[in-house]
């Protein structure tokens, strides 16, 4: 794998795009993880 | 102090503190790495701290040192300790200060949360450790005495120190969840463009994994340590048979969780070891795609052989022969990762830094822990060695060779590219070789101990088992003071030494080497672009 500095810098739209998903899918993980919990607290045998 | 510095896209707003307020407010990838890393090593010499004394006390037969209900506290915090608050966090401090480096990105995609995540470590560890503090001074008695598994009802009937060491779990689990979501969205959202899925680094890989497992695993724990808490002091009957609960219900939750969490402390070393096994054979990784498939198929299978924890606990015959072979299927994938390991070093032009030594150190000693893995994993043999010191020395063998020496070989690997300086080799090999004679010398006999019918979790024993506990006992000591080394060589790197280039290691491969050693407070201000 070759890596190679180009000159361009992260620009803020890109940056601001790329966290803004990773927000979504954090709080979609965090909904599963939630819900994997309640559910296991609700369960009666 | 506080240096102002520039960086485009959004970090421009952060400046760069000095002093205390540094490390407590900061969102910065690297100082929130090596604060995982800090108190990884401190919590590693207060849990080895813990067991020395339980080694102590069993240097000979009979009553010494301590009562039987502070030695099986011990037990059980020297456990949590370990791995909660020494190996997960050492392997979440690697997360944090290389994955960002290996993937072209700024920073970690959600950078608050990470700070958030790493400032729960140190309140829970002080309730984790608190009860034996109070109880110096007549308040509650002691810590969780129920071993790290928590089983009721032994659990539901014990001390306060339980409900400390409950509330503790919530917090590091609460913390593990935070980085594993971080985790995941950063290498899927953060990675540098042209570096695709499978480009991507396999350290990068396996905490992938890792991350999956724990957001999978880890509610069900904190699940089953709140039915726990309920059942203690709420009227609930989960686990009490006496109210039509059943206490087997626990074990079957707790290692739902406990299995797992093997491989989330082992996938993060196991995503290393090519890397230093390639640097130092000079080769490239030999099976980057098999080993990708090895860790999701490791992942896939370790939610689903839970029961082998306890099998003389009683289940059904067909119960039993699916979570043997299941068990045992998982040596396949484990087995692919070890050929590719070894065939990376196959006709290598190789040298033997102080990483690699322990690299190969990993590769033999973990290796025996996967081969005694599969006696346990036989029904028929286990019923023998359940809860006999063979499975203490498996397990020793597994999570200290194969997780801590991991954690060592990754510390070495890095640490100049982390400090800027290169870490003393003389003292990096006498502890590598002093590690590796007291390790052994230390559970090798316990192998013995557990063979002869010697239980663990009791502080004293027959007579027949006094040679082997004295050997192991001499070997727990010169184990944990070669660690002062490791410590004293982290210390006088930190402080200065020879000069770091970037590329520390003349064949090491990846972005993280096209940085300087250390790497500017912001890193990759420019984007790199993989080819």
């Amino acid at each position: 794998m070759n890596a190679e500095p180009t000159p361009s810098a992260f620009s803020d739209d890109d940056l601001r795009r790329r966290r803004a998903a990773a927000r979504r899918l954090g709080w979609l993980l965090a909904a599963f993880v939630l819900g994997l919990y309640l559910i296991g607290l609700l369960i009666k045998r | 102090m506080s240096i102002a510095t520039t960086h485009p896209g959004g970090h421009a707003a952060e400046p760069y503190q000095g002093g205390l307020r540094r490390w407590l407010t900061t969102t910065n990838h690297k100082d929130i790495g090596t604060m995982y890393m800090m108190f990884s090593l401190i919590m590693f010499f207060v849990g080895g701290l813990m067991i020395l004394a339980v080694r102590a006390e069993l240097f000979q037969p009979g009553l010494q040192l301590m009562k039987p209900e502070f030695f099986n506290q011990l037990i059980g915090i020297h456990a949590l300790v370990m791995i909660f608050a020494a190996l997960m966090p050492a392997a979440t401090g690697f997360a944090n200060w290389m994955i960002p480096l290996m993937i072209g990105a700024p920073d970690m995609a959600l950078p608050r949360l990470n700070n958030w995540g790493f400032w729960l470590l140190p309140p829970a560890a002080i309730l984790l450790t608190l009860p034996f503090t109070l109880a110096l001074f007549g308040i509650g008695d002691g810590a969780l005495a129920t071993g790290w598994t928590f089983y009721a009802p032994l659990s539901v009937q014990g001390g306060m120190g339980v409900d400390f060491a409950i509330l503790a779990v919530h917090i590091l689990g609460i913390s593990s969840i935070m980085g594993s979501i971080n985790i995941i969205v950063t290498i899927f959202n953060m990675r540098a463009p042209g570096m695709t899925m499978m480009k991507l680094p396999l350290f990068a890989w396996g905490w992938l994994i890792t991350a999956f497992l724990l957001i999978a695993t880890l509610p069900v724990l904190a699940g089953a340590v709140t039915m726990l808490l309920t059942d203690r002091h709420f009227g609930t009957h989960f686990f009490d048979a006496a109210g039509g609960g059943d206490p087997i219900l626990f074990q079957h939750l707790f290692w739902f969780f406990g299995h797992p969490e093997v491989y989330i402390l082992l996938l993060p070393v196991w995503g290393l070891m090519p890397h230093v096994l390639a640097t130092f054979s000079r080769k490239p990784t030999y099976g980057y795609k098999a080993q990708v498939y090895s860790f999701i198929a490791i992942g896939l299978l370790s939610v689903v052989v839970w029961a082998h924890h306890f099998f003389t606990a009683g289940m059904p015959v067909p119960a039993l022969i699916y979570f043997m072979f299941s068990t045992m299927a998982i040596s396949l994938p484990l087995a692919v990762l070890f050929f590719c390991w070894i065939a990376t070093m196959w006709k290598g032009a190789m040298s033997f830094e102080t990483p690699m030594l322990f690299a190969i150190g990993f590769i033999v000693l973990f290796g025996i822990a996967g081969l005694t893995g599969l006696i346990l994993a036989d029904v028929a043999a286990d019923a023998q060695y359940h809860h006999s010191y063979f499975v203490v020395a498996h397990f020793h063998y597994a999570l200290f060779a194969g997780g801590i020496m991991g954690v060592m070989t990754g510390v070495y690997y890095w640490l100049p590219k982390w400090t800027g300086h290169m870490y003393c080799e003389k003292l990096g090999k006498l502890h590598f070789w002093l590690t590796v004679f007291s390790f052994n010398l230390t559970f090798i006999p316990q192998f013995f101990l557990g063979l002869a019918g010697m239980p663990r979790r009791i502080p004293d024993y027959a007579l027949q088992f006094a040679e082997f506990n004295a050997i192991s006992t001499v070997g727990a000591f010169i184990l944990g003071l070669s660690q002062l080394i490791f410590a004293w060589n982290i210390w006088i790197t930190v402080r200065g030494g020879k000069k770091a280039e970037g590329r520390v290691w003349e064949s090491a491969e990846g972005l993280e080497w096209e940085l300087s050693s250390p790497p500017p407070h912001h890193s990759w201000e420019t984007q790199p672009v993989i080819k």
